[in-house]
């Protein structure tokens, strides 16, 4: 299984929503889209082995990567829309309030160019309630920037680290970002980006503003954030129409696409599995 | 001398002593075209079968008294022996001034034709023809279709001919003959006949299993019937023999393309000779929109009829209707005619709606679909989940939608489905689960040994997605329901064909070894063949390639599990190590302790127990 599968305890929700329960899931034959993408579905420079199973969250990633050449793409929404599932009997939070912030973020090997401050700036005139500010583990590790955001006095939190060659993955980020969405009434970010599908499919309003924070080595093979704003502008600015957000986000995270549990571990290439695949 | 023991023959001259037409395959009863002669012909009217027809159509002209005109003399000499009254030469051995009330030529003017005499050619073969029906009666007469679905699947093409028969190769070059209905009425009308109605000859245009109103065939191209009818004509018609395409495949294609008709096999066209005097012996408005061959002993032919509340079901069979067997009840399934008096619903064939959706990639019709199609079973099962009769056997290729399955803009009501032909039925019930699965299975073996494109990833196997369609459909399966259902088609299938132990165990092993890079079941078509192969060497590449990735990745695991061993030796080496190891040795040699006084004490129970419990 493609380590990237881990990203976020993606196999692991995928797992426990196909009955395997909370150990290590077994190998999944195919690649998960492991985020929110207006490409292929895979990252950018993803080792692809041919014919090799895409499972993507939407039909229109599913359709766009057809026309890039992958095949044996296949639509089965994204692992966030499983745990939906999954939690869909949480008792509901007495009070959503406030609004979580998530600043757009590279991965550790990106580096993001952007005025923080000046966005704070930004989050403090356009939100009316308390912010809490949810860093990538990447930031939230660097002192410099959690300060920035502390001292604006905002609360600032991290869902924890998504992983990276089947390490230190926190099988429970998605559960963790959940809980949080769950709590707050907005979701916000300077770029439309996963947290903002998945706070719209958890309950919140969702908002995009604010310098989208251009990463140093871009790949503008699909068009970047100009593209993002042009083919979404429904999402982008300090309010937004919700009925349309949540159509949107519907589509984008694929939640009528969710497969059974027997549908899923056929997809996932879990129906034959030998009792040691399953492990604790 | 033949003549001596045969003294019915009449032989005019021109008789072909080394030849012989008549059809190797024979329907039942003589199948449509018998059922349609049953109609035709009234009691008592003179009727000529010219050129070879199916000897059973004798028996179904028993009530009107019948001569045969044939070129071959041993054909000849096997229908007198049946007690018909025999002509052996070509057409123009007919009696001059000879009239019959029906003139029968459903093999066409070509096999009227002998090789002995003048050649008439077509036309020439029809005037003759025409010439012998007597006023107020009526020429049924078989056209062939140069561009019918069966020249098209043809592996040999027509202008290469190389059978006995073709000593002259006819086709659409030759402009002698009609290449379609229009032509065809053309010639009627100028040998002073009126032309009539017109059925579509499926799959064989001298011996049809089915005959379609053509009219109708072409104002209905989204008909569930005619889908059905016409992909079971062309899937069964071609059984054994190779082809270059699908033919099941084609029709239905013609079909919705609004060529049923333009692309039939042959046509079966009805001609009369005004006569002030009489009415006509058939009108056309009373004949049947289907006839079909049942397949199935006891049944015959099965008629669809229009009638003032639409189309009717209508079966013909009922004289041959044996006494079921002594171990019929333990049959999986049966064919049961008395089913068959309702009305035909309308709508789309749900199979052909599925396939639609898997082509298109249309999860959403898909899931709106099949949810619709099980729950819709579901309220056909009794208290305990169980399904019977024709619920039980309703698959994907025989339950229609009304509208095509259209989903309402505003209201999330569920298509309404219907069983097409409720004389399917299943004699025990199957469990809810079983027959939804069964249904899935069929169709998802079809779209994946079909090569059809779809949905979902080459990686799924036949039941893989049965399961997959049965999650869309809101039912999880599990892979045991699947392999359960796989043995209920065998048993069912082999019933239906009639099949015996041995050929039912058979039948089930071949069923449970479809693989998706198998070609699909029945003709040996070049095009799936060559699908198929595509299928293998695309998994060939897939598995190459996860072969490569997957080295590279135990390269690079193994490579990380040697620096984690390195590290784990440098620690070892540590004085910290060697301290804390040196703390824990007390706990470690209980442990041991324990361990083996746990062993010793289990070899003494396992002594201790008495042989029988050992076992």
């Amino acid at each position: 299984m493609h380590h990237a599968n881990h990203f976020y305890g993606h196999a692991h929700v995928l797992a426990r929503y196909c009955g395997l329960g909370d150990g290590h899931p077994p190998r999944i034959n195919g690649y998960i889209q492991h985020g929110w993408n207006i490409g292929d579905g895979l990252a950018p420079g993803h080792p692809y082995a041919e014919f090799t199973p895409s499972l993507l969250w939407s039909e229109q990633t599913r359709r766009r990567a057809w026309s890039v050449g992958r095949r044996n793409v296949v639509t089965i929404g994204a692992p966030f829309a499983y745990l939906l599932d999954l939690r869909a009997d949480d008792p509901p939070e007495p009070q959503r309030q406030g609004t979580i912030w998530y600043p757009f973020h590279g991965w550790e090997g990106q580096h993001v160019k952007g005025d923080h401050k000046e966005l704070i700036a930004r989050i403090r005139a356009a939100e009316p309630g308390p912010v809490t500010v949810c860093l990538y583990w990447h930031e939230y590790g660097m002192r410099r920037v959690r300060r920035l955001y502390e001292n604006a006095g905002f609360r600032v939190i991290c869902h924890g680290y998504r992983g990276h060659w089947w390490k230190d993955t926190d099988p429970l980020f998605l559960d963790k970002q959940l809980t949080e969405l769950r709590r707050h009434a907005r979701v916000a970010s300077n770029r439309l980006t996963s947290a903002i599908f998945y706070g719209i499919a958890a309950g919140c309003e969702p908002a995009v503003y604010g310098d989208p924070m251009i990463l140093a080595d871009e790949d503008p093979t699909f068009g970047g954030t100009a593209r993002i704003r042009r083919q979404w502008p429904e999402l982008h600015g300090e309010q937004v129409d919700l009925a349309t957000a949540v159509e949107i986000a519907r589509a984008e995270l694929g939640t009528d696409h969710r497969c059974t549990p027997a549908e899923l571990r056929e997809l996932l290439g879990w129906a034959n599995l030998q009792e040691d695949d399953v492990d604790d | 001398m033949t003549t001596e023991t045969a003294p019915r023959i009449a032989l005019p001259g021109g008789e072909m002593l080394a030849w012989s037409d008549l059809p190797e395959q024979r329907l039942v009863e003589g199948g449509p075209l018998g059922a349609l002669l049953a109609r035709v012909v009234p009691a008592g009217a003179r009727v000529l079968l010219a050129g070879p027809h199916d000897p059973a159509l004798l028996d179904r002209l028993a009530h009107a008294e019948v001569t045969c005109l044939l070129r071959s003399h041993p054909d000849g000499v096997a229908l007198a022996d049946r007690g018909a009254r025999v002509v052996v030469g070509g057409p123009t051995g007919l009696p001059v001034g000879g009239r019959w009330d029906v003139v029968v030529a459903a093999a066409g003017p070509d096999a009227v034709e002998s090789v002995e005499g003048p050649r008439l050619g077509w036309d020439g073969v029809l005037a003759r023809l025409a010439d012998a029906v007597a006023p107020g009666g009526t020429l049924l007469l078989q056209v062939g279709n140069p561009l019918g679905v069966h020249r098209l699947v043809a592996t040999t093409p027509w202008y290469a001919d190389r059978a006995d028969s073709a000593w002259s190769v006819g086709g659409v070059l030759d402009t002698g003959r009609p290449a379609n209905p229009e032509q065809a009425r053309a010639r009627l009308t100028a040998a002073g006949l009126r032309a009539g109605a017109c059925f579509a000859a499926y799959p064989d245009p001298s011996a049809p299993s089915v005959l379609v109103a053509a009219d109708e065939l072409d104002r209905r191209p989204t008909s569930g019937l005619f889908d059905a009818v016409l992909h079971g004509a062309c899937a069964g018609g071609f059984t054994g023999t190779t082809v270059l395409q699908d033919p099941a495949r084609l029709a239905v294609d013609a079909l919705y393309a609004g060529l049923g008709s333009a692309l039939a096999p042959g046509w079966l066209l009805l001609a009369h000779r005004p006569d002030p005097q009489r009415s006509t012996l058939a009108d056309a408005d009373a004949l049947p929109v289907v006839l079909v061959q049942s397949g199935s002993a006891g049944v015959g032919v099965v008629e669809v009829v229009d009638g003032p509340d639409g189309w009717r079901w209508q079966a013909t069979g009922g004289s041959a209707r044996p006494a079921p067997a002594p171990f019929a009840t333990r049959e999986a399934a049966r064919r049961d005619a008395d089913a068959l008096d309702g009305p035909v619903p309308e709508g789309r064939l749900l199979r052909t709606l599925l396939l639609d959706a898997c082509l298109r990639r249309d999860l959403d019709t898909l899931r709106h679909l099949l949810r619709g199609y099980a729950d819709w079973l579901a309220d056909r099962a009794d208290a305990d989940g169980r399904l019977a009769g024709s619920a039980a056997l309703a698959g994907t290729d025989n339950v229609v939608v009304a509208d095509g399955g259209a989903r309402p803009a505003t209201a999330d009501a569920a298509p309404a489905f219907a069983v097409l032909d409720p004389s399917w039925r299943a004699s025990t019930p199957l469990d809810l689960d079983v027959a939804l699965a069964r249904s899935l299975w069929r169709f998802a073996a079809a779209l994946l040994t079909g090569g059809y494109a779809h949905p979902w990833t080459s990686t799924l196997d036949v039941a893989g997605l049965t399961v997959v369609l049965g999650g869309l459909a809101g039912r999880d399966l599990s892979r045991a329901t699947v392999a359960e259902a796989v043995e209920a088609e065998a048993a069912i299938t082999a019933a239906l064909r009639g099949l015996d132990a041995d050929g039912r165990v058979r039948l089930a092993d071949e069923l449970r070894g479809v693989t998706p890079t198998d070609p699909p079941a029945g003709p040996r078509s070049y095009q799936q063949l060559r699908e198929a192969w595509v299928r293998q060497r695309e998994e060939m590449t897939r598995l190459a390639a996860l072969l490569k990735w997957t080295e590279d990745l135990l390269t690079s695991r193994e490579r990380a599990l040697r620096r984690a061993d390195a590290t784990i030796n440098l620690l070892s080496g540590s004085l910290s190590y060697r301290v804390g190891r040196l703390a824990i040795t007390p706990a470690r040699l209980a442990k041991r302790g324990a361990r083996a006084a746990k062993r010793r004490a289990t070899a003494a129970l396992s002594q201790r127990r008495p042989p029988e419990e050992q076992q």
